[in-house]
Parts: structure tokens; sequence; C-alpha cells
């Protein structure tokens, strides 16, 4: 399907160069709306939702804000540190808004995999649905993701 | 058969220039809004090319607004009072607007088109802001993710700012990075050095201006950079000083300190510096070295999780627990902090509980 003028204006804001260094597409030779459409059939077979995740990522992100140097231990077996760089990124979808420009990095001690995150993968997965495409440097497994957010 | 498909291609050739030379008319037409007045302040009229957005307007009349996103109308930092004009306030802008401003009319002057005359209300301190031309003087790796970097202003010029104030640095174009960004970093020198100045910046993971900064700038290159911008800056007063930073937010520590050191003072001043490791602290000979210089001053890094081959023997753990160690008289401490969030939110509660008045604590919070 031809992307809509709106589509087209997200997929530029999301080019290397224009928000980050290496854009939110990364190597993805899918269509922004296949890349989105892809990742919720995952999740429909993982059984959460988008906003489920988000609301998880968010969670672990305010538990490790008072530990701003070191990381918490969350809920005994959640390893979760988030670093704080100045200055806030505006959402490539248009939103209204600006995230900070935190990564969140959480281990999972129980399983070992390790997931990080930014305020906007938050934000992006919560209201938009988008794990980012594959390749990107912040690209999310949503598989992993969950393995690492929820077991 | 033929005849007749050319017939038509041809027709419906003419229709569509036809329709390309109409909306080009109607652009001419519509979007044609001449020259627009700008009076600012009731004071004067600035003449500008109708439209563009307020902001853009203001910015080729080397006004400068602060912003943080560029004009995209997601940072909310542009901000002025529209007294006359500006067209009906947009779902765009309601999100950033208190109730207050929304009653004052202050909008967002990034999603107002000047498409007739306009009148606003500008803080003085604005005019002050300026766009300056620099060379790359030096740039020093301060930590393995640390730079300082002096820029020499174009001869004969000189930037008038206060110590803990910050500027916004623009990018050129290099490598997929096409468009220019501006980001705003701590000017980290003092300001009696009115020919150049130093900043602080610590690489950001996908950051398209400190990537350039670090990667591509080199000794001799062109800048430009706006301000400045900001209002944490020294008061001027007799009470005791707890300095708080952590990673880059050295820098408006480091002006306001070498501030003191040409001006004087008698203040009682503790400078705790929160890292992590030893490999994450920097300027701790220069710090200490201004232990000598003022009568009484503490230069305090504290480390929370010190290696084992770092060998430390100072300060450990979050710096809060050591300030009751130092405030002698809460009711007459002033606390200036500069660091991510999470420091600031911390350090604030901390020094609260403590008894230290709220509207005493000044702080430059990254996020």
């Amino acid at each position: 399907m031809k992307p809509t003028a709106k589509e087209l204006k997200i997929i530029q804001r999301m080019q290397p160069g224009v928000i980050t260094l290496s854009g939110f597409l990364g190597s993805d030779t899918r269509a922004l709306n296949e890349v989105i459409a892809d990742d919720a059939a995952q999740l429909n077979r993982l059984g959460k939702t988008a906003e489920e995740i988000a609301a998880r990522m968010e969670y672990f992100t305010q538990k490790s804000w008072n530990s701003y140097l070191d990381g918490e231990l969350v809920d005994g077996k959640y390893q979760v540190k988030t670093d704080v760089y100045r200055g806030k990124l505006p959402c490539p979808f248009g939103h209204i808004g600006v995230y900070r420009k935190a990564l969140t990095t959480l281990t999972n001690t129980a399983n070992g995999l390790s997931v990080t995150w930014t305020s906007l993968n938050t934000h992006m997965i919560g209201s938009h649905g988008f794990f980012e495409g594959e390749g990107s440097p912040f690209h999310l497994d949503p598989q992993i993701l969950v393995r690492a957010l929820f077991e | 058969m033929l005849a007749t498909i050319f017939k038509d291609i041809g027709a419906l050739t003419a229709i569509s220039g036809l329709l390309a030379v109409v909306l080009v008319l109607a652009e001419r037409i519509f979007n044609n809004y001449g020259q627009c007045k700008i009076n600012i302040n009731g004071k004067r009229d600035i003449e500008v090319k109708g439209g563009n957005n307020l902001l853009a307007s203001l910015s080729d009349k080397q006004i400068y607004l602060p912003s943080a996103c560029g004009g995209r109308g997601s940072c909310g930092a542009c901000k002025c009072k529209v007294l006359e004009g500006g067209g009906p306030l947009l779902p765009t802008e309601k999100p950033f607007l208190s109730k207050a401003e929304l009653a004052a009319g202050v909008r967002l002057s990034c999603q107002i088109k000047v498409k007739s005359d306009i009148a606003v209300e500008i803080p003085d301190s604005i005019f002050n802001i300026r766009r300056f031309d620099a060379t790359i003087a030096e740039i020093i790796d301060y930590t393995h993710d640390t730079k300082g970097i002096t820029f020499v202003l174009e001869p004969g010029e000189s930037i008038d700012f206060k110590a803990g104030q910050y500027v916004q640095l623009l990018t050129e174009p290099y490598a997929k990075v096409r468009q220019r960004v501006s980001r705003a970093y701590s000017i980290s020198s003092k300001p009696e050095d009115k020919d150049r100045l130093q900043l602080i910046i610590r690489l950001v993971p996908e950051g398209i201006c400190t990537t350039w900064v670090h990667q591509y700038l080199k000794v001799g290159d062109k800048v430009s950079f706006t301000g400045p911008y900001g209002d944490f800056y020294l008061r001027d007063t007799d009470a005791d000083i707890l300095f708080v930073a952590g990673g880059s937010g050295k820098a408006p520590i480091k002006s306001i300190l070498e501030h003191l050191e040409v001006v004087g003072t008698q203040r009682k001043m503790t400078y705790f510096f929160g890292a992590r490791t030893l490999k994450d602290l920097y300027l701790t000979e220069e710090m200490r070295a201004l232990e000598k210089v003022f009568p009484d001053f503490h230069y305090e890094p504290v480390l929370s999780q010190p290696a084992p081959d770092d060998n430390w023997s100072g300060k450990t753990g979050y710096v809060m627990r050591h300030f009751p160690d130092v405030i002698r008289d809460p009711q007459n401490t002033e606390a200036y902090l500069c660091g991510s969030p999470g420091m600031i939110d911390a350090v604030i509660k901390a020094l609260t509980g403590l008894g230290v008045a709220k509207d005493k604590i000044y702080y430059d919070s990254f996020g």
C-alpha cells in the first residue's frame, strides 16, 4: 500500500541524521506500516499488548530513577539502571512533547536476558506500537523484550 | 483509435498543465503576505517577509528565543507573549501552556505564522542573546566520554554572560546528517574571558551533535552558536554555598568557581562531585587547587562504586549522605545543582529534609 503524505513525513523524520544519528528504521526493508503490523502480530501471539509492555518499561525506569548512578535491583530479580544525558528528543510520529535522552538497561537475573531502551522507545511502543526497524541501534525485539520484562 | 488516445492524452496533459498554473498562481496570491511588522515591547518595529513562523522571523533579525527542538513545536521552549495578531491558538500549543500563560496571551513562537502585523512582548534578557562564529582552539579529553572544547570568537567579538549560563551549539551537516541541529551546553569557562568560551560535552549514544563534536570536530574548525541562555547563575548573597554536580554537570560550577576566583569571595563553599568510579572523575587537580585560592572551599569527589583497582580512599556512596557533615546553618545555605534529573530529585529531597529552603536550591537539570 502506498504511504500517505502523513506517513511519508513520519518516515522522513525517521531517517538517519534527522532526530538521531542512525534514525529509527535501521536496515529494515519493510514499509513502516508492515514493521508495526508484524510486531503487533507477534505481540498477539505472545499475549501482550504494546501498552502493557510500555507500562512495564516505564515502571522499571521509574524504579531505577533515584539510584541514578548504580542502578537498582527491582522485585528481587531485575537489575535496572538508567543513564540520563543532557537534552530531549521529539517523537518522529509528530506527537506533542519531547522525551528525555535516558537509557535504561534491565537485566533479568533469572533468565539472563538484558535489554536497553530509551524514553522515546517507551513512548513509541506505548503510543504507536513501534519497536523500531531491524538493525536500528535501539530496535527492540518484542519476544526478547517480553521475556526480559515479564518472566 | 490511436488518434482518439492521443487526443485524450493531450486533453489530460492540457488540463494538468492548467491546474498546475492555477496552483502556482494561487500559491503566489494566497500565500503572499508581503512585508509584515513585528512590534516588540511597544518600543520598536521590525519588518519581516510574511509567511514564516515567528521564531524564524525573529531569528532572521538576530533575536533568538530559546528552542530545543528547532521549531518543531515539540519542546515548548520558544514561548513569548503575543499582544496583537498571531491568529487563533493552535491545538499544538495548548499542552505547553499553563492556565496563567494562556490568560496572559503567551504563545509558542514556532507555531505562529506571521501573516500580518503582530505585537509581541519579549524579556530584555533575550536581546543579549546573539549568534557567534568561533574557531576551535583546544580539545581536551577529560574522560573516556567527555571532552572540553574551547572556542575563540571572531576577532573583535566578545560575549557577555553570567557564570552558569549555557549556549546552543549549531552543527554543520556531516556524514548522513543533512540538517543542522542546535543543542544546549553549559559554559564551563569564566565570564571574564570575553573572547572565548569552553564547553564540556559528554558523548550521547546516537547523539547528532555530540557525535559531531567527539568524532568530527578538530582544532581550527569553524563553528557557530547562539547564547547566552538560562537562569542558572550564582546569587549575590553571603550565604554558604553547596555545589553538587555529576558528569558534564561540572561545567557551570567550574564557570562559577573560576568567576569567584577573579572577583574573590569569603563565602563558605563545599563542592560535591558524584561519580561511579575513578575513570568518571576529571579536573580533580584543578578543583583541589581552588582550595588554596578561597579561604573556605572544599572539593569532595564522591564515588558510588569505586573499582578495586581504583585504590580510592575518598568519600563513597551517594553525595547526599555527606551533606550533614558540611551544612552548618541550613537557613543560611544556598545550593547549586547540575546533573541528571534523578540526582537533582534526590539531592533536593535530602537538602529540604535537612532544612534548606526550596527557593534557595537552584538547579540545571539534564532532563
